[in-house]
């Protein structure tokens, strides 16, 4: 596992500070703001160091998503003690998602256009830009030479891309396969533009405080950047190299609400069919469940309907299932949200820490669950589950489970 | 070497980073010495275009062999202009 966020560079600072209730959350730097409704984000900065992972002649010509996937990549493809380029190449394969891909080196693109005139258009726009050479980057980087493509379901992208790589490496058809997410879209035209649909959080004035699932004063979600990366890999072909197994993915669930753009379904049918499947699939009794890392993205009705989501599927059961939004610390990464809050998913199995929602202050009657609020908890997990759903209505749910 | 060709060797430079400042000489070949491939090569007009203000079309790069010839190129246009 390998990830960058505004939290820190690499599994293990995430790990701590998502579990010590930190807030990556503060005033945006990349670019000026002081015109936009919304002037916060969870951008990454301390100790993202990309030279480690990218030489220096490839830097200038990655966007910034790139250079996510490739740092988050490298230090998975590191810990999980892969020997690259693989023996095997053609059953080693790829899958990124990425919600807008280089959305920055277009913005950059159209200013030189305009004044500049098509003739200075920058040589390498277009292999910044477009989401597939993510996951085409680390292939070659590493050489792995099977399936290969990049996942585009806005917020659900991540999930999405671990979900299809499961699928690939249970059915048999690849042996690893490294799954995740990336996203950098801290960048005027994303914030004017999620700002537009009033989707993001207007609490400049308080940026630690303003990413707050499932509190009644939640007033929308907080844009973030970074990467997540997870080596998939069959059982027999882990045990065969003598890796280190974190856990075992067991169930995937995908649906669309076929229902509004950006709205989610309001019964939330939807988001539960997704669980309900990726449950299905695991062949676990949701009674097992015991941590859910909740899509969670402190908009009034994402909240409030995943909620209702979860109570369909669990009944009575719901109310004692510890849930948690970790983007109550991370903001919300996008494309990369589901790829890092699988990690954190993980984590909590082998680690045994739930960590907590913070920022959870204010009760909302219709957000009565347990969502570990403020403090992270104790607690053996042996089932975890993650919820990604996405503008556009796609739902995807991925089931996790530890390895004794 | 004058300015104007320590402007070139310094462009050259800053998108072949792989390759020493030292080793680019006036005589080096871009392509078959410095290594540079085809991206290198749009990276570097698109540079050199912005840096000296010109045009080098298409037909006239497959003229440049050298970090000479770049510098010439530049020279003539700055005279007929």
């Amino acid at each position: 596992m390998g990830m960058v966020t505004c939290l820190g560079s690499g599994v293990k600072s995430n790990w701590e500070a998502v579990t010590s209730g930190y807030s990556g959350i503060a005033k945006i730097s990349l670019f000026d703001a002081s015109g936009f409704a919304t002037q916060i984000a969870g951008e990454v900065s301390d100790g993202f160091d990309p030279k480690g992972y990218i030489p220096l002649k490839e830097l200038r010509r990655l966007d910034r998503c790139q250079q996510f996937a490739l740092v988050a990549a490298g230090e998975c493809i590191e810990h999980a003690g892969l020997e690259c380029p693989p023996a095997n190449p053609y059953r080693h394969g790829i899958i990124v998602g990425s919600g807008i891909g280089g959305l920055a080196t277009i913005e950059r693109g159209v200013e030189v256009l305009q004044q500049k005139g098509p003739r200075r258009a920058p040589p390498l726009m277009i292999t910044m830009a477009v989401i597939n050479l993510c996951p085409g980057l680390i292939a070659i980087r590493y050489g792995f030479k099977g399936h290969n493509t990049g996942v585009v379901n806005a917020c659900a992208s991540g999930t999405s891309a671990i979900g299809e790589a499961f699928r690939l490496v249970s059915e048999g058809r690849l042996d690893v396969v490294l799954a995740g997410g990336t996203e950098a879209v801290v960048t005027p035209l994303s914030v004017a533009g999620f700002g537009a649909v009033r989707a993001l959080s207007t609490r400049n004035d308080d940026p630690s405080k303003a990413s707050r699932p499932f509190d009644a004063e939640r007033d929308g979600f907080v844009l973030a950047e970074g990467a997540g990366m997870l080596l998939l890999e069959s059982f027999d072909h882990a045990r065969s190299r003598g890796a280190r197994i974190h856990a075992e993915i067991v169930g995937y669930g995908a649906t669309d609400d076929a229902f509004h753009m950006v709205m989610p379904d309001s019964t939330g049918d939807g988001a539960y069919w997704a669980i309900r499947l990726a449950m299905e699939e695991a062949a676990i009794d949701p009674s097992v469940i015991g941590y859910i890392n909740a899509h969670g993205t402190s908009t009034d009705l994402n909240d409030k309907i995943e909620t209702l989501a979860i109570k369909r599927l669990l009944g009575k059961d719901a109310y004692r299932v510890p849930i948690s939004s970790t983007k109550s610390m991370t903001g919300h990464l996008i494309g990369a949200a589901g790829a890092v809050e699988a990690i954190y998913s993980v984590m909590t199995i082998k680690e045994g820490i739930i960590p907590p929602t913070i920022n959870l202050e204010n009760h909302d009657p219709e957000c009565d669950l347990d969502y570990t609020p403020n403090k992270a908890v104790q607690k053996k997990v042996e089932v975890a589950i993650s919820n990604s759903f996405a503008f556009g209505g796609q739902n995807a749910c991925l089931v996790f489970k530890g390895v004794s | 070497m004058d300015e104007l060709e320590k402007r070139v060797v310094d462009l050259i430079a800053e998108v072949l980073v792989d390759v020493n400042k030292e080793n680019i000489q006036l005589d080096s070949k871009i392509v078959e010495d410095l290594g540079a491939e085809s991206l290198d090569i749009y990276d570097m007009i698109a540079l050199l275009e912005d840096e000296f203000g010109m045009e080098i079309t298409d037909e006239e790069v497959e003229k440049i062999q050298t970090v000479q010839d770049v510098a010439d190129f530049i020279r003539a246009h700055q005279q007929a202009s």
